[in-house]
Order: C-alpha cells, then structure tokens, then sequence
C-alpha cells in the first residue's frame, strides 16, 4: 500500500503550481496599501471636496462672492450668513467658497510648471554631470539665495499684477526645491546597477533618463509637489496680503485672511475661517502626498 | 580565422585623488567566434574594468581609457565616443553583457516584459506585438515557467536565480556575437550557479554566440571555457587553452590559485590547502618590477632588477609572463 502511494506521486514539473504561477495586480496592491490607513483617507477626501467645492461653486455659495451689503457689514455668524460678513458686508463662506477656484488653479499649475521644468533640469544635471551639473545647479543655488516670497514679489512687480503673472512669479520662485531633490535622487539612482545594465544593452541617453531614471526617482518628488501646492497657496495668500497678488475684488483666501486680521479682535471668524481652509487644503495634500508615495514606491512593494 | 574581438595593449587609468590608478594596463586578449573564454582572478585586479572599457561603459571622469584598441571584426570601437549611435548600436546588439547582482540589475518600477522588449525594439525595429511574442518566447527558454503571464510580472516577484535568467534572457534577445558574463553565478547559491551555468552554456550553442565568462572562481570556468586568461593587477599574466592551464600552470601566481583549491577526493592528510600570502598589491603607484614579486615563492635577483615581464609563449598558444620559466619550470 504504501508503495503504490510513494509511485502515485506525480512528477515534478506538471503539478498545477509549477505551471500556474501567482498573480498579483499591481493597481489593487497599491489602493489597497493606499486604502488600508485613515489619514491618506481623510487627505483624498479633503480634496475631492475641494475640487467639487471650486467645480460647483456657484451652485454651492449662498451669495454671490462679491455682492456688498453694507448696511449688515462685519456680522457675526447667523443663520443668514454662516460665517458672518466681512466689512463690505460681503458673504464670508461665498467668499471661501469661490476663493478655492483661485487657490487650485494657481497651486496646481505654478507645481506643474515649477515641478516640471524643476525636473527636467535636475534630471540633466545629475545625469550629465561636470559643466551642465555646475551650470544648473549653481543657477538654482542663485535661485534659492533669494527667500521664494522676494523672488515672486520681485518678478511679480515687475510683471505687474494679475494670475498670469502671479502663476508665472511663483512657477520660478519654485523651480529649484524639485529641482535640488531631483538632482540628488538621480545622482544616487544613477549609480544603481539596472541603469548600467540598460547602458550595456545600447540605450540611448533619453531613454535611460526618461525611463530608467525618472520612475525610480519620482517618488519622493510626488510628496514634494502635493506638499508644494499647499506651500504654493500660502504663497499666493502672502502675495495677495502684500498687494500684488489677484487683484482686488477677487476672492482669494490670502488677500480675505489679510482683510479679516484688521478686525481680529471685533470678528475673529473672519480671518481664521479663510485661514482654517488654507490649513485643512495643506494637510489634506500633505496626507495625499504621504500615502502616494507609501502606494507608488517600489522599494516598498512586497513589504506592504 | 581572424578572431571576433581583438583586444590589443588595452590601458585603462582612473585619476583619484590619491594617485593614478591603472586598474588594466596593457591587456591583450582575442575572442574567436562560438568560443568560451574564461578571465580569471582576484577582487579588484581589472577584470570588470576591462569588461566594462570594451563596451565604454567607464564612467568618466575618473576613468579613461588611455590606450589601446578594441577591435570587433576588424573595427575599432574606442574610435567612437561613448555616448555616440554607433556604440549604442554596438551595445546588446552585437556585444552583451550580464552583471553580476541579479538583484539590482533590472529596473525595479519596469515589468520583465517591457525589459525585455525594449532591446528587441530598439536594435531589431520589432513591433510591440512581435517583440512581446519574442520576449515570451525567450523567458520560455531559459526555463521560466508560464513564460507569457509572467511577462507582465515585476522583478521583485522573481528569485535571484530567476532574475538572472531573465538577464541571460536580455541579454540574448537582439542574438548578439558575444555575451559577456561579469561574474555571473556570485551572488547565487551553488545549486543555481551549476543551473545557470549550464543554460548559460546551452544559450550560446543554441545562439552561436561567444561567451566570456569573468570570475574569480576557477571551478566556475574549469568545466566551461575552452580558453583561460589570468589576470594579475591589470595584467594578463597567463594565458592558454583550459587544460593547460589546470594540469600544466607556469606562471606563479597561477600555481597559487590552484594550490588553494581543494580537490575532491583528497584527505587533509595527503595536500594541505596554501594560500597566496600577503594581499594583492595596491593599484596606485606601482613599482616597476612584476607586481606578484612580493608574494613570490621563486622570485630571484632576475626579478627584482627587471621591469614587468612580458607574455612569452611556453608552449602552444600558452603564454606566461614570468623570467622564472627561463630557468625551469616552478
């Protein structure tokens, strides 16, 4: 009996789990890691709300943003007017309501210009290397030299006021943090063996920096740029403060935090409303930004 | 039959801070066509360097290639610039290489079947479809199971024995004329290296492809090359047909290595492993006398008042380079 059991025994090689082997998706992998822990939950959530809150805006506003009511100027939050009115006697929630539209168009198109020229540039310099590294590089050291506010302030004034300038002001003033994280990513990414294998198979450079490169050195650049939209609205809200940001009527919650602080002590929901919404729009693209990268990172497939 | 590739006086320097370093310093070697060849010796004495300069993969600066002529059927290659289309079209195409961490070598954020179609699409002008038939064709065969589902699979999901074929597969997708092992079985366990190897073998039969295999363990080339070059601080200091060189040895440092091989079959009682004493010598500032002189056995007044020996024949197509032999054999 035992003999026949022993002579059953299939060979090697056509057992199922030879022939078969396990599959996993990449994708569900990564919402699942995404899914699987509340804040990066709570951040995607945040900004959902705001993208339709820009989206539906005139829908979801109360009043119109810029229709003055002096007569109930500088109200207390009532049932008429949720978060009081400010003292043009202009609804405080329409305002914040409609100020996302600014804070979302200027944050993301100042990070894609800034992250992608930011990029492009330390990508060649690291990858290049010798004159082309200190040329950019040192450029960028320039750059930072200034504080961002100055630079955009500087470019700013002398562009004149208005969002095109503004997003072209602070799409400078930030090219040289991707850029200085890029470098330094792709100096040590470059090192790694698979960029010298590819070599060895005849790649051209592009394609080695474009497709080798770049997806291995991407990921702590995601943080940065979700993390860089929050920065890029405070900046715009301090540019506004100073006056030469979006022109005046338009609701910006920078230029409504710097209206509201003049009456800090008689209507404090009038500055701390615009700067709660500047608050929770930076945490929720920071938590974005941290569980994108914990779901992107290859180094982490496998461990999650 | 003119050889495939033809190394000649090949010299290749790095500037360091600390002083000029000549990692391979006038090396001569050729490779014939459907030929294994095996370079062997220690860590850091330019095995890879060599390697890497016949493809001008030396990252420079530090290194340069300073001298020499690398000559694939009849054209030199150090003619063109490193980063030029000519050398790509040289790269995977004609002349491949395998590296010798199969973990880091394939691009983790890549599937293997987009690794592996790359190549076929670049240097073969192949369609994505017909590249990706290719590809699973290949994973096929260096024996990777369920080949096509496994095309869309990431690195991190195969084993380092997997990995490796698949760089085999890689590196034999475009069909090139040589493929260059750099230590290829190193960092796998021996039952994985003995497979490889093996497939390694059967590939370049089934390819007519030439393969160079660089290790520093002589089991490793005792049972595959046909031809074995010794290297020695950025020098060949023997050369000559396989079984020459295990039943035959004549330069000294030769006879070391394989003194500190154990051999099957042998007690302690009857052979005592010996080592090499001393280390291998530092590559910068060389002196100008033969560079095994310090841990020389048979050095004499020769060797010390002389400069580096050069290959001398000792035999047929057995070359040394040592004054010893003149006298007798060691």
């Amino acid at each position: 009996m035992v003999k026949k059991a022993y002579n059953n025994i299939e060979p090697v090689g056509t057992r199922e789990w030879e022939e078969k082997a396990p599959r996993y998706s990449e994708t569900r992998r990564m919402i699942a890691v995404f899914a699987g822990r509340p804040l990066p939950i709570i951040g995607f959530t945040i900004i959902i709300l705001l993208v339709l809150m820009a989206i539906f805006a005139p829908l979801l506003a109360p009043y119109p943003p810029n229709q003055m009511d002096i007569v109930n100027k500088l109200q207390q939050p009532s049932s008429a007017h949720w978060l009081g009115t400010d003292s043009l006697g202009r609804d405080t929630l329409s305002r914040i309501i409609y100020g996302s539209r600014t804070s979302l168009i200027i944050g993301i198109t100042v990070m894609i210009i800034s992250s992608v020229a930011g990029i492009v540039l330390g990508l060649m310099a690291a990858y290049f290397g010798g004159a082309t590294y200190h040329i950019i590089m040192r450029f960028m050291d320039a750059l930072m030299a200034f504080p961002m506010l100055l630079l955009a302030l500087l470019i700013a004034s002398l562009l004149g006021v208005g969002m095109v300038n503004i997003i072209i002001a602070l799409g400078i003033g930030m090219i040289s943090a991707p850029c200085r994280l890029m470098c330094g990513v792709v100096l040590s990414v470059k090192q790694n063996d698979y960029v010298l294998a590819a070599r060895a198979m005849g790649m051209s450079n592009r394609r080695l920096m474009f497709q080798e490169i770049l997806p291995n050195a991407f990921p702590p650049l995601l943080v940065m740029i979700t993390i860089g939209i929050g920065a890029v609205i405070l900046a715009e809200a301090g540019l506004s403060f100073l006056g030469i940001g979006i022109t005046p009527p338009t609701a910006t919650w920078g230029g409504m935090v710097n209206d509201g602080y003049k009456f800090i002590m008689y209507n404090p929901v009038l500055a701390i409303s615009p700067g709660v919404a500047i608050m929770l729009v930076v945490f929720g693209f920071n938590m974005l930004g941290d569980g994108l990268r914990d779901a992107l990172d290859p180094k982490l497939r496998g461990v999650i | 039959m003119a050889p495939l590739l033809r190394v000649e006086n090949l010299k290749t320097y790095f500037r360091t801070y600390r002083g000029l370093v000549k990692a391979v310093d006038g090396v001569s070697f050729e490779i014939n066509e459907k030929e294994i060849i095996g370079l062997v010796g220690e860590s850091g004495c330019g095995k890879s360097v060599t390697m890497l300069s016949i493809l001008q993969l030396i990252s420079s600066p530090p290194g340069e290639i300073v001298n020499g002529k690398v000559k694939y059927e009849g054209q030199d290659l150090l003619q063109y610039k490193s980063k030029s289309e000519a050398m790509n079209s040289i790269r995977g195409a004609k002349i491949a290489m395998i590296f010798q961490e199969p973990m880091t070598s394939l691009n983790p954020v890549l599937t293997i079947g987009r690794q592996l179609t790359e190549s076929l699409e670049i240097h073969l002008h192949m369609s994505p479809q017909a590249a990706k038939e290719r590809a699973s064709e290949l994973l096929h065969m260096v024996g990777i199971p369920d080949a096509k589902s496994r095309l869309s699979a990431y690195p991190h999901q195969f084993s380092g024995g997997m990995r490796q074929r698949v760089m085999i597969a890689i590196a034999l997708s475009c069909n090139p004329r040589i493929l260059i092992a750099d230590e290829p079985t190193t960092a796998v366990d021996v039952t994985t290296q003995a497979q490889l190897l093996e497939l390694m073998q059967d590939m370049v039969n089934r390819f007519s492809t030439s393969l160079v295999i660089v290790t520093h363990n002589l089991g490793v080339v005792a049972r595959y090359a046909e031809r074995i070059y010794v290297m020695y601080s950025g020098r060949i200091v023997e050369s000559g047909w396989a079984n020459d060189i295990f039943l035959n040895p004549r330069h000294p440092y030769t006879i070391g290595l394989l003194k500190c091989v154990p051999q099957l079959g042998e007690t302690r009682q009857e052979r005592k492993l010996v080592p090499i004493k001393g280390l291998p010598p530092n590559l910068i500032n060389m002196p100008a006398t033969c560079a095994f002189l310090p841990r020389c056995d048979f050095a004499s007044d020769i060797c010390r008042s002389n400069p580096w020996p050069s290959l001398e024949a000792v035999g047929e197509n057995h070359y040394i380079a040592c004054y010893y032999h003149k006298s007798e054999k060691p």
